[in-house]
Order: C-alpha cells, then sequence, then structure tokens
C-alpha cells in the first residue's frame, strides 16, 4: 500500500485547483487521504509520479478526481431503511397529485433503482419522477446502462428481501451475457443527471431527497453549504434522508426539521 | 465546539477478528479506573449486525462506551467502536470520521483502515495491539504505526484462536512485541495503566 502524509495531500490539493479547477478542499480530509493513498496503490504509481501524471491535465487530472469521489452503493443498502421509508413516508406523499424524488450523489444507481422499485411496489410509480445526480460522468454513463455483476445483484437480492419487498428482485432485471440489466421498465422514471453538491446550485424542488453517505466525505464547514441547498431545495413538509451514521448534528439546518427516525436518519422540514 | 478536554490525547487501538471476542471482553472488564487515553477497539463485524457493542458490554466497565457519530470528538477516558459496514478513521483535528469506501480483506470496518488513518493523524498512538482473527487485516496498519515510532503488539500466533491475522502482522514486520500467553493480560494491564 502506498501511503500519503497530510502534507504531501495538500499539496496535491493545491495542484489539482490549478490545473483544473476541482477544489477539494472542503472534502472530509482522512477519506481523501485514503481515497489517494488507493488510487497510489491501484495504479502502481508513488505521489511523485502522480503530479507529473497530472500536470498532462485534460484527461488525467479528470480521471483522478472521478476516482477520488467516487463512492460505493448497493442497492437497498440498509433494509431497515426501506421499510422504514414506505411505512412512515409513502403514506405520507400518497396524497400528492405528483412527486418529485432527488437521490444525490447516486453513484451507480443503486440506490435510484431502489427508490423505483419501493415506489413502483407502492403504486406511486405512475406520478412520481427521481432525479439521480452525481458529479462523475463515469459513475452517470454506468447508472445509466443499469448492469451489474451477478455477484452484486446476489447482494442486493439479499437486502431487497430484508427490505421486505413484496416480489423477488429478478422481477427488475434479466440476465444477459453474465451480467445483469436493470429493466428499462424501471429506468423511465429516472432522470440521471451531473450535478455537483459542492458548486451548483438548487435545480428542482422536491418531496423526497436522499443524501446518503455523502455528507461524510465533506468537512464541517462544507457539509453546511450543501445542506442548506438541500434545505432550499426542499419543498416544504417534505423529507431529507442521510446515511446511517450521519445526522443533522453540525448542519445548521437542524432547527427546520422534525425528526421522524432518529436511527434511519429521517426528517421532515417543517420550517 | 468545545467538547474537548485539557488532558492531552492519546490513542489506544486494539484489533481483531474471530477469537478475539472473549480477550476484548477480558480488557474491558480490567478497565475499572479512568484512563489517560481514548480506546477505539475494532472487530470484523457482519454489515447486518445490530448487536450494539457497548450494549453487550455493559457492566463490564465504568469507562464510558460508545459507537462514535461522524465527526465527534475523540475524548481521553473512554471507549470506542467500529460501527458495521463503515470504516472508522481518526482525523488529524481529533475527530472520527466514517467512511464507506471499498472493503479492506472483505471487511468493513477494516482494521486497517483505522490504524493506517491513526498512525497519519499526528496523534500520539500510546500502544496499537492486534489479535486473533482469520485475515490478513490489521498487519499493514500495525506496522505503519510501529514504523512511526509508537508500541505495538501482537498476539502470541502460536496460542491465538485464529493464528492467521497475528502472525501476518509479524511476517510483515518482527518487531512488534508479542504478547505471550503467560502474563498476557498483566502485560496488556500494564501498558493500559
Amino acid at each position: 500500500m502506498v501511503i500519503i502524509e497530510y502534507s504531501e495531500l495538500e499539496m496535491l490539493i493545491v495542484r489539482i485547483r490549478e490545473i483544473s479547477g476541482f477544489d477539494f478542499s472542503g472534502y472530509a480530509k482522512p477519506s481523501l487521504l485514503r481515497s489517494t493513498s488507493r488510487y497510489l496503490t491501484k495504479n502502481a504509481m508513488n505521489l511523485k509520479e502522480l503530479f507529473l501524471y497530472i500536470e498532462q491535465g485534460g484527461r488525467a487530472v479528470y480521471d483522478l478526481i472521478q476516482e477520488l469521489t467516487v463512492n460505493y452503493s448497493e442497492m437497498f443498502r440498509d433494509p431497515d431503511y426501506f421499510k422504514k421509508v414506505r411505512t412512515e413516508v409513502f403514506t405520507y406523499l400518497d396524497s400528492y397529485p405528483a412527486l418529485r424524488f432527488w437521490v444525490a450523489g447516486c453513484a451507480s444507481g443503486e440506490e435510484a433503482f431502489s427508490m423505483a422499485i419501493l415506489l413502483k411496489e407502492a403504486g406511486l410509480q405512475g406520478k412520481s419522477l427521481i432525479y439521480a445526480t452525481d458529479l462523475s460522468n463515469k459513475v452517470l454513463t454506468a447508472a445509466r446502462e443499469g448492469v451489474f455483476t451477478l455477484g452484486n445483484i446476489r447482494t442486493f437480492s439479499e437486502n431487497y428481501l430484508q427490505a421486505a419487498g413484496t416480489g423477488s428482485l429478478s422481477d427488475y432485471y434479466y440476465v444477459a451475457y453474465n451480467r445483469a440489466v436493470i429493466a428499462p421498465e424501471l429506468r423511465k422514471n429516472i432522470i440521471f443527471s451531473l450535478h455537483d453538491l459542492t458548486g451548483d446550485g438548487v435545480f428542482n424542488e422536491f418531496q423526497f431527497i436522499s443524501c446518503r453517505n455523502v455528507m461524510i466525505y465533506f468537512s464541517l464547514e462544507l457539509r453546511q453549504k450543501v445542506f442548506r441547498l438541500l434545505y432550499d431545495s426542499l419543498s416544504m413538509l417534505g423529507f431529507l434522508c442521510l446515511g446511517k451514521r450521519e445526522t443533522l448534528r453540525y448542519s445548521g439546518i437542524e432547527q427546520h426539521f422534525k425528526i421522524i427516525d432518529s436511527e434511519l436518519n429521517i426528517y421532515q422540514k417543517i420550517k | 465546539m468545545k467538547e474537548q478536554s485539557d488532558e492531552p490525547l492519546s490513542l489506544v487501538l486494539l484489533g481483531g477478528s474471530s477469537g478475539s471476542f472473549t480477550i476484548f471482553e477480558e480488557i474491558l472488564k480490567m478497565l475499572k479506573n479512568p484512563v489517560s487515553c481514548a480506546l477505539v477497539f475494532i472487530i470484523h463485524r457482519r454489515k447486518d449486525s445490530t448487536a450494539v457493542l457497548p450494549e453487550i458490554f455493559r457492566n463490564k466497565t465504568n469507562i464510558a462506551m460508545k459507537e462514535p457519530i461522524h465527526l465527534e470528538p475523540v475524548l481521553p477516558n473512554h471507549i470506542y467502536f467500529g460501527y458495521p459496514d463503515y470504516h472508522l478513521l481518526i482525523g488529524p483535528d481529533g475527530r472520527f470520521y466514517y467512511d464507506d469506501s471499498e472493503k479492506d480483506f472483505f471487511s468493513r470496518p477494516s482494521i486497517d483502515a483505522t490504524f493506517v488513518s491513526a498512525a497519519l493523524s499526528g496523534i500520539p498512538v500510546k500502544a496499537a495491539m492486534l489479535f486473533s482473527g482469520s485475515s490478513a487485516d490489521g498487519a499493514f496498519g500495525l506496522k505503519l504505526i510501529a514504523q512511526k515510532g509508537f508500541p505495538t503488539y501482537v498476539q502470541d500466533p502460536a496460542y491465538a484462536d485464529s493464528p492467521r491475522m497475528p502472525a501476518e502482522a509479524v511476517r510483515q514486520y518482527d518487531k512488534h512485541h508479542v504478547l505471550l500467553e503467560k502474563g498476557f493480560y498483566k502485560m496488556i494491564r500494564e501498558v493500559l495503566y
């Protein structure tokens, strides 16, 4: 494993900003240090070589940014959360004529597909639109394709059953060339698009925002800025869902929300 | 956010997997009096493990135990446990950071993730220990801590329920202190107090 120190990471952040304009300074440094170290290890590179590599600009630095910001997910990750959304949140949203969902930081689409299935099984699919955004074009391309390995699908299926899915996950994908492909029918309500939570602004108003395991990558200051964006993007009485280890503590917007579930971090905007 | 006490922070890191649970229990039992350091236990757990370790271990020790939340300050005289399905990192600002990047050795939390982050944090490590387990996780992180000049300890593989983890640590770096079967807990106690 290739190890780098925080001082070296700071130099790298400066250089990336100079070359590309992308600013990592508000990212959680411990995670960034780990992902940089993993990137170097995977590419059998030392830091000096990385600096030389990104001097080429363009593609090279862009690739690095994508690799360092990528997050990993599973369909129906934290099955309890999906159960709770179905019982507590959907019953509430049922009365709305039209619904907009935002999956912020959607990676390869796992969370968006899970949400689409949940909506379908709750009979809400017809009036719902899911916006799934990420800052990485690479993962968005993967998300639009909706292709997963069979190994992935096994894990997803277990999660789905634990989340009390009403059918079988295989109802929602077909297998081709040893890969699972998410059914087009499921994808038609999902709009995948490029959006950087740290730089871009409000683009719509939502009744439901899921931003799970994204905030953990941002520093305290940047989190507050992103939380503000999520707050501004939520309609009154809309829901905000965070990852299991994230809370509204230190967010700067906690006073505007009612806690629906403190374990699963589901909140409702009340003012 | 003035949650820090005046006491300077130092870390004691304990990692283990299969065969380490009872060792951790015994260590907690000996922690009756306040300790000057923060103790961080990383034990491999399934992602759907709903067991809350501070609950399971309650009554074993008088010291406050918790699964920290993201960005919580690391405090002396506290015992912390990694939460399932996230790596637990320690930042140079003395706070905990959760991280959900890829698993190391099929594990999240991984021992290496925590150990490496602690080694690079600049926070003094009073001791790092690696116990029984059936994967190679932890060996790299323990070596890094040792190379930073901090004391490191490995359970004698010959007496570990699952020798792979401590054996790999010794294979990667042969200058760790080996905790022999004889006087095992006495030795640990002396390190902690």
